[in-house]
């Protein structure tokens, strides 16, 4: 095998696809990038066995055939040769880059080693706007659970809702929920938020097919596709969660009440929440921390219903202050052991989240 | 703490491992309370004696004694009750005392902790040196004796420290280790009760120096394998333990003994339920909370066994920590051949973290679903939960004006006396043994 492309068209479709690789695999082979190359075009395949993403880049190719580079080494050698064109080649064992000068000769993984990945998927493909799709996926993963020991709640649940797709993500602290009218819900599935995440920085582009069969999800553009295997376990019934009406409601500044919180998180440590007074004049922030100190603050808002003060983890606030889309925040709220709700007003999306007990 | 050894950093070629052992701790404590105490032989016990001052051991006066033996021995011998809170109060006090000067420390029980020094040098001094100021600082702080011994291993430290009392510091130089230990009785050596001593004594073993002369073989085929190669290993020395600190520092425990043997599982439950509420409490106070519950079960032949889970969320609650315990003893019963009754049940929480405020959860659980019923238990934020916090915020705050005694569940209150009072169940628990997974 042996191809020449531009160093950055090539370190873009290495790196990204190395993005799928994960650090600590048990099989070396994982480690490596399988660089396949026919017609005129090079194809990079990075697994860790539960995501593969797949790039594509057209180049010169002087010799086809594939070959396995390892991973992180290869793309970063790439990136950092001088600008112009680079050569990649393998043979015997060895995989050689080269490109004004500087020459890596790097160990080749044994090729037939590496796993054959299926990635056809019999599912139709729903034809989504890219940048939405990927940020109504960040939007919902901020509630998303990073603990592999309850993996049901790693992932984002995609599923129909009246006409449109429903993405629902929690970590049992607190619950996401986007609407996403018009867009074809496939099979109900639950895709590891882990895979999603990446979609953005690897595949995304303004046009991204979706599918998704009760095993696999995919994701392609004309960037390169990901599949990633789905978990195979049932998401908690989740609409029970979600109250029927909320007494109390508050419109404030998403800036305004950002920059709060995120004065508030200065002498809160991670377990120390901030207090929302809520009031006719607006809401009073204050966290106070034993033997450090104390910060209050007023915020005009408008308000309605009874006084109450309610107590929020100041990192799970932030994640879902953050989240809302547009210039105001609504926050609704029960009782100061009840959940509060955060939306934005019409972009179909609700931030459920659990207070801290005082 | 995160991202730090619980390895401490002796490399075992310098002294500086502390066995610190608080002397005749109940009677002490007593003393500060009662001076006219102090002088005179004085034991702390109910049915039995739990602890003696050197004065009544002068008679013969021993732990575990009856007290109508021991007043035979020591007629003028005063018996005082135990003042258990004080006993937790002081005891964290001491090892807050000891933990100033280095994170290395392993309480083994409410009197006696390992402390690792080899890193305290630069900022400390020597070992010695900071041996002295635990001593000092123990004294004007808490006004109670502590005798301290620093050696190599944490065998020959506690070898010290017993050489050291009353109220006294001994170190082993490394040079000189085998010619201190040598001449000492087999006694001396920890983990050698009655029994064995009778038995090397019938092998014609007396001293150290005869036990480390022996042949390993001939030791193992009387004593055991394992017991005889770790008797002669420490009979030279050689003891690679570490001080491993997230024993002590890291867990809240109580346990009970209950004499003969009970298999009435309604018994076991109102056992659990009192120590649960203990553990409980005691946690609250401290405003700590634990994800790993650990449940100690002995059956009637004097069998350990111990189960522990990890949950998801710490946990404080006194009806938690009994409802999670009681599944705990319930696999170990079910693990164990049939009909075997009960001679202790203990309860310990690590894992501990500063848990002031409680996120409360959202209320995922599939209700259908086998496990829900000990899933809810931890969950914090359902109405049962907030309720029973609640009750557990009532009811400290009561004893804390009223006293331990003022509430208690109805289930515990019929538990039954035993021998020993049940306060000294809980001291006595060996914080070593309150292992987690």
């Amino acid at each position: 095998m042996r191809i020449r492309a531009e160093r950055d068209d090539l370190a873009d479709v290495l790196a990204r696809a190395a993005r799928a690789v994960g650090t600590r695999s048990p099989q070396q082979i994982l480690q490596g990038l399988l660089c396949d190359v026919r017609g005129n075009r090079l194809e990079v395949t990075g697994t860790d066995s539960d995501v593969t993403i797949r790039t594509t880049l057209e180049v010169e190719v002087l010799e086809a055939g594939r070959t396995v580079v390892p991973a992180k080494l290869a793309a970063e050698a790439v990136r950092k040769l001088p600008v112009g064109a680079v050569t990649l080649s393998a043979e015997e064992g060895e995989v050689e880059i080269t490109g004004n000068g500087p020459r890596f000769r790097l160990r080749e993984f044994v090729v037939n080693d590496f796993p054959d990945i299926p990635d056809t998927i019999e599912a139709p493909l729903v034809e989504v706007d890219g940048e939405a799709f990927v940020a109504a996926l960040a939007q919902v993963g901020v509630a998303a659970s990073g603990d592999d020991a309850r993996p049901t709640l790693t992932g984002i649940l995609f599923e129909a809702h009246d006409d449109g797709l429903r993405l629902v993500a929690t970590d049992s602290y607190r619950l996401a929920l986007r609407d996403l009218p018009g867009i074809a819900a496939g099979e109900t599935s639950l895709v590891p938020y882990r895979a999603l995440r990446e979609i953005g920085r690897t595949i995304a582009d303004a046009k991204l097919g979706v599918q998704l069969d009760d095993r696999q999800a995919a994701f392609s553009s004309a960037r390169g596709r990901m599949t990633a295997r789905v978990i195979e376990a049932t998401f908690p019934n989740y609409r029970q969660l979600l109250p029927d009406e909320y007494p109390n409601r508050l419109s404030v500044s998403k800036a305004a009440l950002l920059d709060a919180v995120g004065r508030a998180a200065l002498v809160a440590e991670e377990h120390i929440p901030v207090r929302l007074s809520l009031s006719e004049s607006g809401v009073e922030l204050s966290v106070t921390r034993q033997e450090v100190g104390e910060e209050t603050e007023h915020i005009e808002a408008a308000y309605s219903g009874e006084e109450m003060t309610i107590a929020f983890n100041t990192r799970y606030l932030t994640d879902g202050v953050g989240a809302v889309a547009g210039d105001e925040v609504v926050l609704e709220t029960i009782d100061p052991l009840k959940p509060g709700m955060l939306s934005g007003g019409s972009d179909g999306f609700q931030y459920l989240l659990m207070p801290v007990r005082l | 703490m995160f991202g730090m050894e619980d390895r401490a950093p002796s490399d075992g070629t310098a002294a500086s491992i502390l066995h610190a052992d608080l002397d005749a701790f109940y009677v002490s404590v007593e003393r500060l309370k009662r001076p006219d105490l102090v002088g005179k032989p004085v034991a702390v016990g109910g049915g039995v004696i739990v602890s003696a001052s050197y004065e009544a051991r002068a008679y013969g006066v021993n732990a575990p004694m009856g007290i109508r033996q021991a007043r035979e021995l020591c007629p003028r011998l005063i018996v005082v009750g135990g003042s258990f809170e004080d006993y937790i109060e002081l005891s964290d006090r001491v090892f807050e005392i000891c933990r100033t000067y280095t994170p290395f420390i392993e309480q083994i029980s409410i009197d006696e902790a390992f402390l690792d020094v080899a890193g305290a040098g630069h900022l400390f001094g020597p070992a010695p040196t900071i041996a002295a100021s635990i001593r000092a600082d123990v004294q004007a702080e808490t006004g109670l004796p502590i005798s301290i011994g620093i050696a190599r291993t944490k065998f020959l430290a506690k070898v010290a420290s017993q050489a050291a009392k009353p109220d006294g510091l001994l170190v082993v130089d490394p040079a000189h280790e085998l010619e201190f230990l040598h001449p000492l009785p087999v006694r001396a050596i920890w983990g050698v009760g009655v029994k064995t001593a009778e038995l090397l004594k019938e092998m014609g073993i007396d001293t150290v120096a005869e036990l480390a002369a022996a042949k390993p073989g001939w030791l193992e085929s009387r004593l055991g394998p394992a017991a005889g190669a770790h008797l002669h290993d420490l009979a030279w020395n050689r003891d690679r333990r570490h001080v491993e600190r997230h024993r002590g520092a890291g867990s809240v425990g109580a346990q009970r003994a209950f004499g003969g043997d009970v298999k009435d599982r309604a018994k076991h439950r109102a056992i659990l339920m009192a120590i649960a509420d203990r553990v409980g409490s005691r946690l609250r106070k401290k405003q700590r909370a634990g994800r790993t519950i650990t449940a100690r079960v002995r059956f009637n032949d004097l069998q350990s066994v111990t189960r522990s889970t990890t949950l998801r969320a710490p946990v404080a609650s006194t009806e938690a920590l009994y409802r999670v315990a009681d599944h705990l003893v319930e696999t170990a019963l079910a693990e164990a051949s049939e009909g075997r009754g009960l001679s202790l049940l203990g309860i310990s929480v690590s894992k501990l973290v500063h848990s002031p405020h409680l996120q409360l959860e959202l209320p995922l659980l599939d209700r259908r679903t086998v496990r829900a019923d000990v899933e809810d238990v931890w969950r914090s934020g359902s109405a049962a939960a907030l309720a029973r916090d609640r009750l557990d915020e009532a009811i400290d705050e009561l004893r804390s004006k009223f006293g331990k005694s003022a509430v208690a569940a109805a289930s515990a209150l019929g538990s039954g006396r035993s021998l020993v009072p049940d306060q000294f169940g809980d001291l006595a628990i060996p914080v070593a043994e309150r292992r987690t997974e």
